[in-house]
């Protein structure tokens, strides 16, 4: 995009931003709202400036339509974000428009506005949306918000493919190129093998950095390997399915074995811990969208040029890539909700969800899966090509999948914020309890939570 | 005290006369006023509340329906709730055990060395209780944090193995009540200091020529002259233990495995966070038993301390 | 007779000299015992003062001791004075702070005074429930209170905060105040009574001076109450301009895989500032305040 002011016309033409715009356009925005101005709070980035797109983007679509734009970022780490989202909920006053965590679309689906015409318009000239993002932001057959590309992340694995190969003889940049097909090997990339190698790794004094505590990416990653298992543990409608769930069990078990190579205290790891058991050179492997990398080439460039991302490895119900998109929602209480519908629209356009993704370094994914093929994911380094299979890509024959679908929202929300996952294999591996009596307090638990409803 | 304020009342008006019985009630209508912006604050801001929580918490989750004790009941059958109710109870009793032995034994201290020196020493040990304990929490997390841990480094060389501070649930549960110890036991020490001072010399120079071991005399002077004051300090600080949020929430927001939550942060944890606001005002309330056994003691000590001194 | 008393002299002298190596062993052991525990007392703040003057790259770098700061450097804390957040911080706390301690020295002198020298209908019972209202912990009723301040459109605005922190200092200043009213002589205001004074004179000309220095401790602990409160601002605070400084410092500075270790401490010691300062220029009065509910109660 050209650096200089875009002017209204050109941006109408371009069918970007203040599209409802085609007939109504800025003026519109402006004259129907109280002051003209809007207020978004937006995730706030872990890669190093990737904060700078969005707030180009704010700049931009502000001038362009003389509205007055505020963009704050929150960041979740010690869940600030999600206590935003609850206190302006409850409020019902605050930003116009928030970034929402998976469930939260749905959870809050009766405060949001309905984006179906912003959607239908951004599909219409995109195509398909991200099932998962789609099915999370869909509620009652209405998007309770955009799909966002900032902070949008899968969570495949950050490997030292040095210390992969030295000490569990697997090359993961034969396996994985960076290129679009799978490498010699590819097929035996399953949870089996991961165990072997996180076994190899923990003797040689690198364990793999897996959080098992009760923040997001310890969530993720945790579902990714009860789905690859196909365990389940409420159907559709949040009835526990836990009683006689082979698969259930199968996963647990392989989960309490791997927790074995594990560094001691996963249990309390949050976000951050397996990022800096990364940087800090003391983990071979960790599964984590790039800012762990992004963070090293800054503080430890040693390290960072040592990493490969690849996928996640597949079990036995296929592969699954731990998920975490973001969800982009507007208050229906706020004031200026035209507006806010036109910068969602305009900031999810192809070039300028490029911006993000560019900004990032690579980091975020823009939820329209024809956006996949941006250059940033080949050409970022050093090694150059480290995230090359960052994003899904279809020789790695996965699916991005979410921890607790396909439960109903307000259900899944609660097990997601209570991380019922890790926390049934910490009562095993950790507390010592038998397997029976972990399942059974897990499905006691998820009973109490649709109690009282 | 408050008794006290009031004992020294009754006689003030005592000489007789009309103007002066008008000058009272005048008086008791300007008192009322006076007092009348406390009696805002606390209706207000602490009995309406309070009142408005039990409300609350017989609500369902979207606050739409009355569910009567469902909360509660709820609450009681959850095993991660019965595990909450254990740890408050174990960190508070333990954390208020060591604060007020380590607080009597530095008071002590401090009190035998020689008075010049006493207002430095005193002044370095209470710098844990002047910091915000929120930011102070800080930096603990920082020294326990598991790569960069600056104390394993310290254990590590006297080959002691490093200590998975907060992974694990034991050692998380002692982490938390060591940094409660360390932020709450200087406040002990200033109020023994205090009541140590006011233990007339000459009690233990009778003690001394009586030919008193030091046991003795700390088992047959001080503890009895300083009954009082260890018993109210020990209940306040348990109720402020009981209550304790900031620690928790900055070293391990409840985990592992929500071993170690108090009533304080699960409530936050329920009400707050995951918007089960009527189950978190329950959670909440379940500290009320607690403070109303402790208030009854503290109270009654406070009336019989009053009767015995007039 | 010479002869009978020395054996008992010399058992005098005996007893003596043990009681001095007594007292000698007892003041070795007491200076030991606060040489350790002063260390353990002053080891965290000191190791926060010496990350925050590190650098991010030697945070990182694990191959020296970590009590030791190589290159000392000021960078953490020029970022930190140089960030527009971290200000706001600051004025935010400041606002709110100054906003409590006067309202709350208003409300609790007024009150203290009418309940401590001037007898009314309930005050006895109302002194009682002050003292019972300063049992009652913020934990319990920040939920009910959330909803109560959301419903007065207050939530994530400092001046809610003013708001509720009165449930946090009133009714232990208003019970501090009770007790050093009470104890001025009474033949204080009965004299002015006498000489034609009305209430609120003789309030402001004879027992606010006489009693400053309770009143200044209870200012200091409403300064640092207010200034350390966490639980208030930590519910009902999301966005950063609003924050005061816990929560801030605690919020927004903490960036997970950064390693921005140098920059949090720094921020949590310049938080931790204001009520340190006061408390090195006032220790006595701030421990007056401290132990004058006890030791009086």
């Amino acid at each position: 995009m050209s650096k200089h002011g875009i002017t209204r016309r050109k941006v109408l033409r371009n069918g970007a931003g203040v599209m409802a715009a085609t007939a109504v356009g800025a003026p519109m925005v402006h004259a129907q709202g109280t002051s003209g101005s809007l207020r978004f709070a937006f995730w706030d980035h872990w890669v190093p400036g990737g904060n700078d797109a969005l707030k180009e983007l704010a700049q931009r679509f502000g001038e362009q339509n003389r509205i007055n734009m505020t963009v704050d970022f929150i960041n979740t780490t010690g869940n600030q974000l999600q206590l935003t989202i609850a206190a302006q909920a409850q409020s019902r006053s605050g930003h116009d428009g928030i970034s929402l965590l998976p469930w939260d679309p749905g959870t809050y689906a009766d405060q949001l506005e309905p984006c179906d015409d912003v959607m239908q318009r951004l599909s219409a000239k995109y195509g398909p949306v991200n099932p998962v993002a789609e099915f999370l932001a869909k509620r009652g057959g209405h998007w309770r918000g955009v799909p966002a590309t900032a902070g949008t992340q899968a969570k495949p694995a950050c490997v030292r493919f040095d210390l992969m190969k030295q000490h569990a003889g697997i090359d993961v940049r034969e396996m994985w190129p960076a290129a679009n097909r799978a490498g010699p090997g590819a097929d035996r990339w399953t949870w089996d093998t991961f165990l072997t190698a996180a076994e190899a790794c923990h003797k040689a004094g690198v364990p793999f950095g897996l959080p098992m505590g009760q923040f997001t990416d310890a969530v993720d990653w945790v579902g990714a390997v009860f789905l690859g298992y196909g365990a389940r543990v409420t159907d559709e409608r949040g009835n526990p399915t836990i009683r006689n769930n082979a698969e259930l069990r199968q996963a647990i078990d392989y989960l309490v074995r791997l927790s074995r190579f594990l560094p001691n205290d996963v249990w309390a790891w949050d976000d951050a811990s397996n990022n800096r058991a990364l940087i800090s050179g003391r983990s071979a492997l960790i599964f984590n969208p790039p800012s762990a990398w992004a963070v090293a080439k800054r503080d430890a460039p040693q390290v960072a040029e040592n990493c490969w991302t690849i996928p996640m490895p597949a079990g036995p119900k296929g592969r699954f890539l731990a998920y975490l998109p973001y969800v982009t929602g507007i208050w229906s209480f706020g004031r200026n909700k035209t507006a806010a519908k036109a910068f969602l629209e305009f900031i999810t356009q192809r070039e300028n969800a490029e911006l993000c993704v560019n900004k990032s370094q690579g980091y975020d994914i823009p939820p329209f899966l024809s956006m996949s093929d941006f250059k940033a994911w080949e050409t970022e380094g050093p090694p150059v090509g480290t995230i090359f299979n960052y994003p899904l890509k279809a020789h790695h024959q996965a699916t991005y999948s979410i921890a607790f679908s396909p439960a109903p929202p307000e259900l899944a929300q609660q097990m997601y914020l209570q991380a019922l996952n890790t926390k049934v294999v910490a009562r095993i591996a950790q507390g010592g309890e038998s397997v029976e009596s972990a399942l059974g307090w897990l499905e006691r638990e998820i009973n109490n939570m649709r109690r009282g409803g | 005290m408050a008794d006290g304020g009031a004992a020294t009342l009754p006689r003030m008006d005592a000489p007789g006369g009309a103007s002066l019985k008008r000058f009272a009630r005048r008086r008791s209508t300007i008192a009322f006023l006076m007092t009348l912006p406390l009696i805002a604050v606390i209706g207000g801001l602490v009995v309406w509340p309070a009142g408005y929580a039990i409300h609350l918490a017989t609500l369902n989750r979207r606050m739409t329906s009355f569910i009567g004790l469902g909360n509660f009941e709820i609450l009681l059958e959850s095993e991660t709730f019965r595990m909450v109710i254990f740890q408050s109870v174990f960190f508070a009793i333990t954390a208020v055990i060591l604060k007020a032995a380590i607080g009597f034994w530095l008071a002590h201290m401090l009190h035998h060395i020689p008075a010049n020196g006493q207002r430095k020493w005193r002044g370095m040990l209470l710098v844990p209780w002047v910091i915000p304990p929120a930011l102070s929490t800080l930096g603990w997390w920082w020294m326990f944090e598991p790569t960069y841990s600056s104390i394993n480094w310290i254990l590590n060389i006297f080959a002691i193995p490093s200590v998975p501070w907060l992974g694990e649930p034991w050692w998380a549960r002692i982490s938390v009540i060591i940094v409660n110890v360390w932020y709450g036991a200087p406040f002990f020490m200033i109020m023994y200091l205090a009541a140590l001072k006011s233990v007339p010399e000459q009690l233990y120079e009778a003690a001394a020529i009586d030919g008193a071991t030091s046991w003795q005399r700390l088992r047959y002077v001080t503890l009895p002259m300083m009954r009082n004051i260890i018993s109210i300090t020990v209940l306040f600080s348990l109720i402020v233990t009981f209550a304790n949020y900031d620690i928790v929430r900055v070293l391990t927001n409840g985990g592992p495995r929500d071993l170690t939550h108090v009533f304080a942060s699960y409530a936050f944890q329920v009400g707050i966070l995951a918007g089960n606001i009527p189950r978190g005002a329950a959670v909440s309330l379940f500290m009320f038993p607690i403070l109303a056994i402790i208030a009854f003691f503290v109270l009654r000590g406070v009336n019989r301390r009053n009767k015995e001194e007039a | 007779m010479s002869a009978t008393t020395a054996p008992a002299q010399q058992g005098i002298y005996h007893k003596a000299g043990s009681l001095r190596s007594e007292r000698r062993w007892a003041l070795w052991t007491a200076y030991l015992s606060l040489i350790v525990s002063a260390i353990i007392m002053l080891a965290p703040p000191v190791y926060m003062l010496l990350t925050s003057l590190k650098t991010s790259a030697e945070v990182a770098d694990q191959s020296g001791s970590p009590w030791w700061v190589s290159n000392p450097t000021l960078e953490n804390y020029w970022a930190l004075l140089g960030n527009r957040m971290f200000i706001d911080f600051f004025l935010n706390s400041a606002k709110v702070t100054i906003a409590v301690v006067a309202l709350t020295m208003v409300i609790s002198v007024l009150a203290a005074f009418a309940l401590g020298r001037m007898r009314f209908w309930g005050s006895q019972a109302l002194a009682t429930g002050v003292f019972l209202t300063y049992l009652v912990p913020d934990t319990l009723l920040f939920i009910p209170l959330y909803q109560i301040v959301g419903g007065l459109g207050l939530l994530d605005n400092a001046w809610g905060l003013v708001l509720v922190y009165p449930t946090l200092t009133v009714p232990f200043c208003t019970w501090i105040m009770i007790g050093y009213f009470a104890s001025i002589p009474k033949e204080l205001d009965e004299a002015a009574l006498i000489d034609g004074a009305n209430w609120m004179q003789m309030l402001w000309k004879i027992f606010i001076p006489v009693a400053l220095p309770g009143i200044i401790a209870a200012t200091i602990f409403a300064f640092t109450v207010s200034w350390a409160a966490f639980v208030y601002p930590t519910a009902f605070i999301t966005t950063p301009s609003e924050m005061p400084m816990t929560i801030g410092v605690v919020s927004q500075l903490i960036r997970g895989d950064t390693f921005a270790w140098g920059q949090l401490m720094a921020g949590a010691l310049l938080a931790a500032l204001p009520p340190v300062v006061i408390y090195a220029f006032l220790m006595d009065y701030y421990i007056a305040g401290l132990t004058a509910g006890a030791t009086k109660g």
